[in-house]
């Protein structure tokens, strides 16, 4: 390493040839080295580089200083091939929040609980009446205006509000999954009938998202809600006759047969399709 | 520009300066170092948008993380081996091999200039030019650039055993060159 | 002057109980136009038509020569619109930069480095540029509505629409905004509001807006010039006037017949509106 106080400075020719690269290529290795550790002929290059190229790198930099540093979530999604900027999208979703994934996990963790606390398949009741709702209500609060406050500034934007739609209902019924999924494991081993969750989640979420075609976000979600509920607890109350339907036994609602979930897999490919024919309802507000 | 070229601290002053959360300081770093590093990395990276994207990377982690120098060698030394690393990191993520930047024409040596080459290398700078263009790309990369084997083979686009057998035909023409 | 951009002809929105608008006809073109008119008028309404965010029950409209009830034409439209909504919702937990990065991203910037440019550039342009990192929670009411402002002006929009944009801030803070809503000669700017002075010192142009019904479209002066011959202003406050006042020195001013020893003033574009509007107007203005 040569002595940093080196009495060899670089001619202004030379440093001109380098910068335009009019040079050979030991004597251009030659000269970076002596660069790292001569601040005078730093100096004398930097007149030799574009002062426009050096201050779009500045600005450049500056704006990068304030730009959002993307979050664990962020980074790993990028790294599993989605575009940057849906991934930071998918991290503004206003029901990713750790408020609601607390919420998702307390309403699971009771209904696990429960489960424990009966017996047969009827003390499963809870969760699987549960967790299939916790996606609607994720996906049709990402959209309502109380919770949104960027709503009326996202519609008049380019982006086709279905697009957003599309990607925070994914990303809302992915997460509520896992998280259920997870959950899951604390339930009893009382065979696949765990599992009969699972399609429902996905029948509900796609069906309310039709028919906020039709009707606010709430609403739908509401509806979609009370048709579940009642349906499922009213086929239990119709097979055993009234109150004994919450004793322990079998579960016996069509919901969580074979042929029940073959059949909510047939609601969910039609209320995709009336979602997709229908999608321009979300683009405008019609009524108040 | 020319005002942060006054700025009288000294380029270890400014790391401290920035880990204190000084944008001046990273101003005055800025248009210190940002000049030569362009045009270094220029001379390994043919794409312009590639190299300024690289140039603004560093910048941003020597703002990030000034503690990561840890005071030996120049600041200058520091900030190039951020460099270097960010731009292999570029090649890794799109796979695309260096391409050559074109030579320039060799001219007869002045008087200043040989004693320049026997400053910094002795001889082996003549010798370093005797070298096909891919045998000097490798020892650019791994003695001058400092870079590791994994690392130079990224650059390169080539793989790590190449590296190794092409400096392995390397070493003894330098060699011959110091006898 | 020669080209108009944004054109509505008997447009109508009736909500439950009440008619936001009962047939608007306007004419606007490039520049900055007021829209000036009472709480409840229909100002919000008729923006957030023009900001193709609401679908009216009648009439047509025609923003930039395209017509937003047709799907292409209304994308092609929000690409050159920018609009601040009268309630800037902001989330709370950004960053200035990032919620007008992130509405970037909406507004279809999907190049990082260059997108990160223009959000630079419009946080600047507001004069937000040292408060980029900082969380929205953390900022003033009128930085806020700064930052929202700024989300509006990405990308130079053709179409700037503002809804009531210096609501909350202070005289202080009014005065600044103005120096912010600069705009090339080419674009249209639709600026609503119930501030008088903010109309008098910005727009070349001016609508008023009542009950959902166009009462007035001209210029600035043309309004004040409505009430010439009819503005006073008395040492006392006579009993009988209809629309008075007391001014900051000390003297009260009269709109429309004479009160006793009074003497004859230029009159403003407060004064044309007042009288337009009336009581009800004057009330609100007091407010």
């Amino acid at each position: 390493m040569s002595d940093p106080a080196t009495t060899w400075h670089a001619e202004p020719d030379l440093l001109d040839r380098y910068a335009r690269g009019d040079i050979d290529h030991a004597r251009a290795c030659s000269l970076e080295a002596h660069l790292l550790e001569c601040a005078r002929c730093r100096l004398a290059l930097a007149p030799a580089v574009d002062t426009g190229r050096l201050e779009d790198s500045w600005d450049g930099l500056v704006a990068a200083l304030d730009a959002p540093r993307p979050g664990r979530m962020e980074r790993l999604l990028v790294r599993l091939g989605v575009r940057e900027h849906t991934a930071r999208l998918l991290a503004a979703t206003p029901t990713l929040r750790l408020s609601w994934l607390a919420g998702v996990v307390l309403a699971l963790g009771f209904a696990v609980a429960a489960a424990h606390g009966g017996r047969g398949e009827r003390s499963l009741l809870l969760f699987l009446l549960l967790a299939p709702l916790l996606p609607v209500a994720g996906v049709a609060a990402s959209f309502t205006r109380g919770v949104d406050p960027t709503y009326d500034v996202a519609l008049a934007a380019p982006m086709p509000a279905f697009h957003l739609l599309l990607i925070r209902s994914t990303a809302v019924l992915g997460t509520t999954m896992v998280v259920a999924a997870v959950a899951a494991l604390g339930l009893p081993d009382l065979g696949w009938i765990v599992a009969a969750w699972l399609v429902p989640a996905v029948a509900l979420t796609v069906v309310s998202l039709a028919l906020a075609t039709f009707q606010a976000p709430v609403t739908a979600a509401a509806t979609v809600a009370a048709v579940w509920v009642g349906g499922v607890l009213g086929s239990e109350a119709l097979s055993d006759g009234g109150l004994r339907a919450f004793r322990p036994g079998p579960i016996s609602s069509a919901a969580f047969t074979a042929g029940g979930q073959l059949a909510l897999v047939a609601v969910t490919i039609l209320a995709l399709l009336v979602v997709t024919s229908r999608h321009d309802r979300f683009e405008i507000e019609r009524t108040v | 520009m020319a005002e942060t070229l006054d700025d009288p601290r000294s380029d270890q002053q400014l790391v401290e300066a920035m880990a204190g959360g000084d944008r001046s300081a990273l101003r005055s770093l800025h248009s210190r170092h940002a000049p030569w590093l362009l045009l270094r990395l220029s001379r390994r990276c043919a794409d312009p948008a590639i190299v300024e994207e690289v140039v603004q990377d560093t910048f941003l982690a020597v703002w990030r993380k000034p503690a990561a120098y840890k005071g030996s060698g120049p600041v200058a030394a520091w900030i190039w081996g951020i460099g270097i690393r960010r731009l292999v990191d570029q090649f890794r993520r799109q796979r695309r091999p260096m391409v050559e930047v074109a030579e320039g024409m060799a001219t007869t040596p002045s008087a200043e200039e040989q004693l320049l080459l026997g400053v910094e290398h002795g001889d082996l700078g003549a010798a370093l030019n005797r070298l096909s263009p891919e045998l000097r790309a490798v020892v650019q990369a791994t003695v001058l650039d400092g870079l590791t084997t994994r690392e130079a083979a990224r650059l390169l686009g080539i793989p790590a055993g190449t590296v190794k057998t092409r400096m392995m035909r390397a070493k003894p023409q330098l060699r011959e060159a110091l006898l | 002057m020669s080209q108009i951009t944004v054109e509505t002809a008997g447009l109508r929105k009736a909500y439950r109980s009440t008619t936001a608008l009962d047939g608007v006809d306007l004419r606007v073109g490039p520049g900055i136009t007021g829209l000036l008119g009472p709480n409840g008028a229909g100002k919000t309404t008729l923006l957030r038509i023009l900001a193709t965010v609401l679908a009216p029950d009648g009439g047509t409209v025609r923003l930039l020569g395209r017509d937003p009830a047709d799907a292409d034409d209304r994308l092609a439209v929000r690409r050159r619109l920018g609009y601040l909504p009268q309630e800037p919702g902001l989330h709370p937990n950004f960053t200035a930069f990032e919620f007008v990065d992130y509405v970037a991203i909406l507004k279809e910037m999907t190049d990082r480095r260059a997108r990160h440019g223009e959000v630079r550039r419009v946080l600047e342009l507001v004069g937000l540029g040292d408060q980029a990192k900082r969380k929205i929670k953390a900022l003033s009411g009128g930085m806020r509505r700064r930052v929202a402002l700024a989300q509006a002006l990405l990308g130079e929009p053709d179409l700037l629409l503002l809804d009531e944009p210096t609501a909350g801030l202070d005289p202080e803070q009014r005065l600044r905004f103005r120096e912010f809503v600069s705009t090339s000669p080419d674009q249209t700017v639709v600026l609503s509001t119930h501030q008088t002075e903010d109309v008098a010192a910005l727009c070349n142009a001016v609508v008023v807006l009542d009950q959902g019904r166009v009462r007035f479209s001209g210029t600035a002066r043309e309004l004040s010039e409505l009430a010439r011959g009819r503005v006073w202003l008395a040492e006392a406050r006579d009993p009988a006037a209809s629309l008075s006042w007391r001014t900051g020195d000390g003297g009260h001013r009269h709109i429309g017949d004479a009160p006793a020893d009074a003497r004859l003033v230029e009159p403003t574009l407060e004064d044309g509106y007042l009288l337009l509007l009336g009581r009800r107007a004057a009330d609100e203005l007091a407010a």
